[in-house]
């Protein structure tokens, strides 16, 4: 018996470290391909046609896998799609090189895919990373190339200066230990969180907003609104539906401000996960203030008279977008470009829909809005690609060449016939923006003065805003055109930005300046659980599960299970940097 | 001596078709089962996917100090044992009770489509049936315009605390109790014709068969799946929660799975994932081993 007993444990005792060996053979295995020497800029000459150029194609034809950010409707010609479309064919045709897309995601799905490509260790040779967090991750496990040498010798005079009109804000945060280990997204100040309200709809019931024309109004006004499209519906569904919000709630960044509480927050002074210095100097958490208590009032409020959505938290991003296309719903909280991307499905279904936009005033008849965190969009290179600087290529290659060659048309024939039919930018191999500190501004005095004819078509700066003078002039020409890039391009600028342009003007914007972006290391552990505390808590209170000071259980938690030492770390992390 | 051999020779040969077709099934086991648990080490580390298992630091028991250290574990907890231990129950006894009825049926036809159009669910993916959950159960769903025709207040069905459990329980009864019948309906078949006959003539009604032969008849398979199913006592369901659940019912609706998935894969905390992952994998082998016990104990009927 014991012999038996034996001779069977000793088979599996071998078996067992049979398996045991392979398993780690596999670890070792991938943890080799990760660490090959880094090709220095100079190397990287000799597969090029003129070695060190900034857009040098390749001697032979190499191959690019990408992560790629993705958007639902991308407006592609049919036969074209995200691997295969104008801009990765002039990706082809300029560098020689081709775009394989590893996987292609929008939103949430891509934050997943990205993490996912972490853990497994097989990283696309370029992706975009939507967080500092990520970055150093990515730099601490040493996955991706130092791009300092690189960005130096590759890039044109014209992405340098776009990127230095930042003062160094947009390369200091892709540099981590005084190596530049990404190619940063700019992040432009696009503040405020606009209401995008139906035209068709004002008119239809005979409500005026904005009495006093300075193109804010007040929160009541927006209630009122609501509770009209309600009762009346003028979309004639039967079934209106209440102001739909997302249940990630807020954002730090504008532009991702989409059906967010972010316009609510401003009338308030709210300003919800931002970091910013209190009144006696101490580090706060946006969201654990007063005044974000009182605009959760605001909210629960809203959801109890049904002035918000009754299904609020259940529904995703695409079925709010959905609402406004089927017209159950004609209030949208969301950024000056909302039309681009998602208002513009309305127009296709209705053509008479018209979109004014307004932005939310406080008591005082100030717009509080937040400056802008440095972008935490960024491009990285997987360590080993033998190809780095092509990175550097592309980005010269979209966001210099592209968008500055004023004969583009004849240039680059079919990328100037994709910008000009509006084709969705995330079909470029980077969904990023890279544009000048004060190019928001700049675009849309050029895209004015185009219209009025006081400037030329080859006076405009960038081949964008001539496209959208183009657009623009042909809504202008007949208002009920079905061109719905016509239409996105006229309200996003002329109502969206041109609102911007005219809130600044007039000095309406009280600005709050953060007092810290990124993260500290015990984030790490506690962030995710203080987070989705933050989300509960916060949809308890709106949709009524708990009262208004619950709040108060929320912050003393929130500051007991991690919050207070995060505080003490970025003040810690402050403190050194001055 | 001759004629011996050929007979081991045949024996095998039939044996090894056998064994065989075992290989596909063990290796999966070995791939996907065996294999994967060299990465329980990462439970005890920081583990860095780039420095592999061997590089990353040893911390000890610093992530499950953490997890129970969480006020929603608790939660978390109770939520994947209400869920499991009621769709364990439910589940069984529908297949029971609809098995027990099916074998009630006499004409062939209607048994059989009856069969087939309770099997079909199981074989559809969470994925499609969510979209068709919600649809039905959304406030302008079916669901609500009929209780809205009663003159009954509509429910948020998907957003509701109260009524997310029911809702998942319910849909997972309704899609797998068919396909978990047919095992039922087997035990039935098995049972001696001649048992009832004899009851019958004895003037034993149809509900005294059922309590005295057909369920006594069944009891072997009934507590062989149900300790079967303990294993999976932690194990509510991700594919089916993860396609309905939303922040708001994160309260009823997170479960182990979810929870590990969210903070361990998304939000790239393996090691805390693989501690949470772990201890749930202790806790099942504990109650299978139980059960297996209690099963012996008190029906002299064991497993393994």
């Amino acid at each position: 018996m014991t012999t038996k007993w034996s001779v069977k444990s000793k088979l599996l005792t071998r078996r067992l470290a049979v398996l045991s060996i392979s398993a780690l053979m596999i670890s070792t295995l991938a943890a080799c391909g990760a660490s090959s020497n880094p090709p220095t800029a100079k190397e990287a000459g000799k597969y090029e046609i003129t070695p060190g150029d900034p857009f040098s194609a390749y001697k032979d034809e190499i191959t690019v896998t990408m992560g790629r950010v993705t958007t639902a409707n991308p407006k592609l010609p049919a036969g074209d799609s995200y691997e295969n479309n104008a801009y990765t064919r002039l990706v082809k045709k300029a560098f020689n090189a081709q775009i394989k897309d590893q996987f292609e995601a929008n939103g949430e799905d891509y934050s997943r895919q990205v993490s996912l490509a972490i853990a497994s260790g097989e990283l696309p040779d370029m992706m975009r990373v939507d967080s500092k967090d990520e970055l150093k991750e990515l730099v601490d496990n040493d996955l991706i190339e130092d791009m300092t040498e690189i960005y130096k010798q590759y890039a044109t005079d014209n992405i340098k200066n776009i990127y230095d009109s930042y003062e160094g804000r947009a390369l200091d945060n892709a540099t981590i230990d005084g190596r530049l280990m990404a190619l940063p997204a700019t992040s432009l100040d696009s503040a405020p969180t606009m209401v995008w309200v139906r035209q068709d709809w004002l008119d239809l019931l005979g409500i005026q907003l904005d009495a006093d024309g300075d193109g804010a109004i007040k929160l009541e006004d927006v209630e009122k609104t609501a509770e009209e499209f309600l009762k009346r519906d003028p979309g004639q569904t039967g079934k209106p539906v209440g102001i739909p919000f997302v249940n990630t709630l807020n954002t730090t960044d504008y532009n991702g401000s989409a059906y967010t509480m972010l316009g609510v927050a401003s009338t308030k002074g709210s300003f919800p996960q931002y970091w910013m210095k209190g009144k006696d100097g101490s580090i706060v958490y946006g969201s654990t203030t007063e005044e974000t208590k009182q605009m959760l009032g605001v909210m629960a409020d809203w959801f109890k008279r049904g002035i918000i959505d009754p299904q609020f938290g259940t529904r995703t991003f695409d079925d709010i977008t959905a609402l406004y296309t089927n017209g159950q719903c004609g209030i949208a909280f969301g950024p000056w470009h909302i039309p681009d991307w998602g208002l513009g499905n309305v127009k296709q279904k209705d053509k008479n829909a018209k979109f004014t936009a307004y932005t939310l005033e406080d008591a005082d008849g100030k717009v509080n809005v937040a400056h802008a965190n440095p972008a935490n969009q960024f491009i990285v290179v997987r360590k080993g690609y033998e190809h780095p600087e092509l990175a550097v290529k592309i980005v010269n290659l979209f966001y210099d060449k592209l968008a500055n060659d004023k004969n583009v048309g004849t240039s680059m024939p079919e990328a100037a016939k994709y910008q000009e039919n509006g084709v969705d930018g995330s079909t470029r191999p980077f969904n990023i923006e890279v544009n000048s500190a004060t190019s928001l501004l700049d675009d849309y005095s050029d895209i004015v003065r185009g219209i009025k004819g006081e400037i030329s078509l080859d006076q405009v700066r960038t081949t964008e805003s001539k496209n959208n003078i183009k657009s623009i002039q042909t809504y202008l020409s007949n208002m009920d055109t079905d061109n719905v890039t016509a239409w996105s391009k006229y309200h996003s600028r002329i109502n969206g930005v041109g609102l911007i342009d005219k809130l600044t003007r007039e000095n309406k914007f009280v600005w709050m300046t953060p007092a810290f972006s990124g993260t500290t290391p015990s984030m790490k552990q506690t962030w995710a659980n203080l987070t989705k505390m933050e989300q509960e808590s916060f949809i308890k209170i709106v949709t009524g599960a708990e009262p208004l000071n619950y709040f108060d259980t929320f912050v003393s938690n929130w500051k007991k299970q991690g919050g207070d030492q995060v505080i003490q770390e970025i003040k810690d992390e402050v403190a050194s940097k001055k | 001596m001759k004629q011996g051999n050929d007979k081991a020779k045949i024996r095998f040969g039939t044996g090894a078709i056998y064994h065989l077709m075992m290989l596909p099934g063990i290796l999966f086991l070995l791939v996907f089962s065996y294999v994967p648990m060299v990465g329980v080490i990462t439970a005890f580390q920081d583990y860095i996917p780039a420095k592999g298992m061997l590089g990353s630091k040893f911390v000890g028991l610093k992530h499950f100090i953490y997890m129970f250290k969480l006020p929603d574990i608790a939660q978390v907890f109770s939520n994947t044992l209400v869920i499991a231990i009621a769709k364990i129950l439910l589940g069984t006894m529908m297949a029971i009770i609809f098995s027990i009825l099916l074998n009630e049926i006499r004409i062939k036809f209607v048994k059989k489509s009856v069969q087939t159009i309770v099997y079909l669910p199981h074989f559809l993916s969470w994925v499609v049936l969510a979209s068709v959950v919600v649809n039905m159960f959304s406030l302008d769903g079916s669901v609500n315009q009929i209780l809205a025709f009663f003159g009954l207040k509509n429910i948020n069905f998907l957003g509701s605390n109260t009524w997310f459990q029911p809702l998942i329980i319910g849909t997972d009864v309704w899609k797998e109790f068919g396909y978990s019948s047919i095992v039922y309906l087997a035990a039935i078949t098995s049972i001696d014709p001649g048992l009832y006959e004899a009851a019958g003539m004895d003037g034993a009604s149809w509900w005294r068969k059922v309590w005295h032969i057909t369920l006594p008849g069944m009891l072997p398979i009934i507590l062989l799946m149900g300790v079967m199913s303990l294993t999976n006592i932690l194990s509510a369901g991700f594919d089916q929660i993860y396609n309905l659940y939303n922040p708001v019912v994160y309260e009823s609706g997170d479960i182990l799975d979810t929870y590990v998935y969210r903070i361990g894969l998304v939000g790239r905390q393996y090691s805390f994932g693989t501690a949470v992952g772990l201890f749930k994998s202790v806790i099942g082998i504990v109650l299978l081993l139980s059960a297996n016990q209690l099963a012996k104990k008190y029906t002299d009927r064991k497993i393994f």
